[in-house]
C-alpha cells in the first residue's frame, strides 16, 4: 500500500516536472539566442534553421518550437489530470478534470447540437493551444499564436471541416448553395466562403500582435520619457526607467491575459458555430431517410 | 539572427501547425476525454444499479409488510375462531352438566317425597293400630266384659275408615 502511494506520488511529481521543463527550455532558448533589443524593434518570429522543400523553404522558427514545447506541457497537464481518477473521487484535480469536460461537453452540445457531440475533445484542443500559446508571453517567450502561419493553419484545418461537412449533401448541393439566394451573388458567397479562415486567423493573430506591439511602443515611450524626466539625477540613475514599473504589467495583464483566454475562446465558438452552421442537418437527415427507404 | 517578416506566409510552416492541432486533438482524445467520460459513465452506471438495487430491496419490504399483515390478521382471526369454538363448547358442557344436575335433583326430590310418603303411610297405618289396640283396650275396661277381639277390631276400623273419609273429605 505504501508502495503503490510512494510510487503514485512519483508518477505525480514526474508528470509536473514534466509540464514545466518545456516551459524552462523555452524560456532558456529565449534567453540564449535572443539578441539584445535597441530601440524599437518588431520582428516576426526568428528563424532557426531552414529546410530546403519545394515550393517554398521550410523554416523552423520560434513559433514552432513553442507551439511544441505548448503541445508537450498540455500533454503532460492531460496526464497528470487523468491520473489516478476512479468513479469515487479521491483527487482534487478529478474535480477539475470533471469540470473541463462536462462544461465543454455542455458548450458543444448548446452550440453544435446533438450531431456533433464527438468534436468536444477537438474545442478542447483548441481552447488549449490557443489559450497556453498565447500565455506563454506571459513567460516572455514568443506567443506562437502572434505568427500569422501557426493561427492560419488552425483556420485551414478548420475551413477543411466546415467544407466537409457542407458537402455531405453531395458536391452538387454544396455547389448550389452559391447561388442563393439569387445566383447573381454566386461570386460574393464564393468570397464569403473562402473569407471565413481568412477572417478567423487574422483576427486572432492580429489581436495577440497588437498586444506585443503596444505593449513594446508603450515600454519604449515610457522609457524614453523617463529618461526625460530624471535627466537631472546625477550619473547612471537618470539611466533607469523608473516610469517602466506599474503600467506595462497592468496592460499586460489585458493584452497577455485576457485577450489570450477570450481570442481563443472566441477562436473556439466561431468554429463551433461555422462548422454546425454549415451543415445543412435537415437536407442531410431527409437524404439519409430516402437512402434508407430505397434500400429496403 | 535572420527574423521573420511580421506578416508572412509559410505553406509549411502553416501545414505543421495544423498537424500540431490534430495532434493535440488525438491526445486531449485519448488523454483526458476518454478517460473522463469512460469514468463518468462508470458512475453513472453505477449510481443506476444503486438505485434499481434500492428500488429492488423497497419492493421486496413492502411485499413483505403486506404478507406479514396478511399473516397477522390471518392469526388473528384463527385466534378469535379457536376462542369462539372454546367458548361454544364450554357453553354446551356447562349446558349438559346443568341439565344433569338438574334431572339428578328431580330425581333426589322425587325419591325423598316418594320416601316421605311412605312413612307417612307408614306412620298413619302404626297410629291406627295404636289406635285401635287403646280403643279395643278402653272398650274392655268400660264394657268389663272380654270382646271378641276380632269383632271389635272390624267395627273400630270401618269407623275409622270413616272418620278418615271425613278428614279427607274436609
Amino acid at each position: 500500500m505504501a508502495n503503490t502511494n510512494r510510487r503514485f506520488k512519483f508518477v505525480d511529481i514526474f508528470y509536473i516536472v514534466m509540464m514545466i521543463v518545456p516551459l524552462v527550455v523555452g524560456v532558456i532558448i529565449q534567453v540564449l539566442t535572443k539578441p539584445l533589443a535597441e530601440g524599437i524593434t518588431l520582428t516576426g518570429a526568428r528563424i532557426f534553421y531552414t529546410v530546403p522543400m519545394p515550393i517554398q523553404d521550410l523554416v523552423i522558427t520560434e513559433a514552432q518550437i513553442n507551439s511544441a514545447l505548448v503541445i508537450v506541457t498540455i500533454l503532460f497537464f492531460c496526464l497528470y489530470m487523468t491520473h489516478g481518477i476512479g468513479e469515487h473521487i479521491k483527487l482534487k484535480r478529478q474535480h477539475f478534470a470533471e469540470l473541463i469536460v462536462e462544461k465543454v461537453d455542455g458548450l458543444v452540445s448548446e452550440n453544435m447540437g446533438e450531431y456533433f457531440n464527438g468534436y468536444s475533445p477537438f474545442i478542447i484542443a483548441i481552447l488549449a493551444l490557443s489559450a497556453c500559446s498565447s500565455l506563454v508571453s506571459l513567460l516572455g517567450m514568443f506567443p506562437p499564436t502572434s505568427d500569422l502561419n501557426v493561427v492560419g493553419g488552425w483556420a485551414i484545418l478548420v475551413f477543411i471541416l466546415i467544407t466537409y461537412y457542407k458537402m455531405k449533401c453531395g458536391p452538387l448541393y454544396y455547389l448550389k448553395g452559391f447561388t442563393e439566394p439569387i445566383p447573381l451573388l454566386a461570386p460574393i458567397n464564393f468570397i464569403s466562403e473562402f473569407a471565413t479562415p481568412v477572417s478567423m486567423s487574422f483576427r486572432h493573430y492580429g489581436n495577440i500582435l497588437s498586444g506585443t506591439v503596444i505593449s513594446t511602443l508603450i515600454a519604449a515611450g515610457l522609457s524614453g520619457l523617463s529618461a526625460m524626466i530624471f535627466k537631472f539625477l546625477p550619473g547612471f540613475l537618470s539611466q533607469i526607467p523608473f516610469l517602466q514599473v506599474g503600467l506595462p504589467a497592468v496592460l499586460s495583464i489585458y493584452f497577455d491575459v485576457f485577450s489570450g483566454c477570450l481570442q481563443a475562446f472566441i477562436f473556439a465558438m466561431l468554429t463551433m458555430m461555422n462548422i454546425s452552421g454549415g451543415f445543412p442537418i435537415d437536407e442531410y437527415e431527409k437524404r439519409k431517410l430516402k437512402k434508407l427507404a430505397i434500400n429496403k | 539572427m535572420q527574423t521573420l517578416d511580421i506578416i508572412s506566409i509559410n505553406i509549411w510552416q502553416m501545414l505543421i501547425s495544423l498537424a500540431n492541432l490534430v495532434i493535440l486533438f488525438l491526445i486531449v482524445k485519448k488523454f483526458l476525454y476518454n478517460p473522463v467520460k469512460k469514468m463518468l459513465e462508470k458512475r453513472q452506471q453505477t449510481i443506476d444499479t444503486k438505485y434499481s438495487e434500492a428500488e429492488q430491496a423497497k419492493n421486496k419490504a413492502l411485499s413483505d409488510k403486506q404478507s406479514y399483515e396478511e399473516k397477522l390478521l390471518s392469526a388473528k382471526q384463527e385466534a378469535d375462531s379457536l376462542i369462539q369454538s372454546a367458548v361454544d363448547i364450554a357453553r354446551s358442557r356447562e349446558n349438559t352438566i346443568l341439565l344433569d344436575a338438574k334431572q339428578k335433583a328431580d330425581g333426589i326430590l322425587r325419591q325423598a317425597q316418594q320416601n316421605a310418603e311412605l312413612e307417612t303411610k307408614k306412620a298413619e297405618k302404626a297410629i291406627k293400630d295404636e289406635i285401635v289396640k287403646v280403643s279395643t283396650l278402653i272398650a274392655g275396661k268400660m264394657l268389663e266384659r272380654e270382646v271378641n277381639e276380632k269383632d271389635h277390631k272390624q267395627i273400630i276400623d270401618s269407623f275409622i275408615e270413616e272418620i278418615g273419609e271425613e278428614n279427607e273429605g274436609n
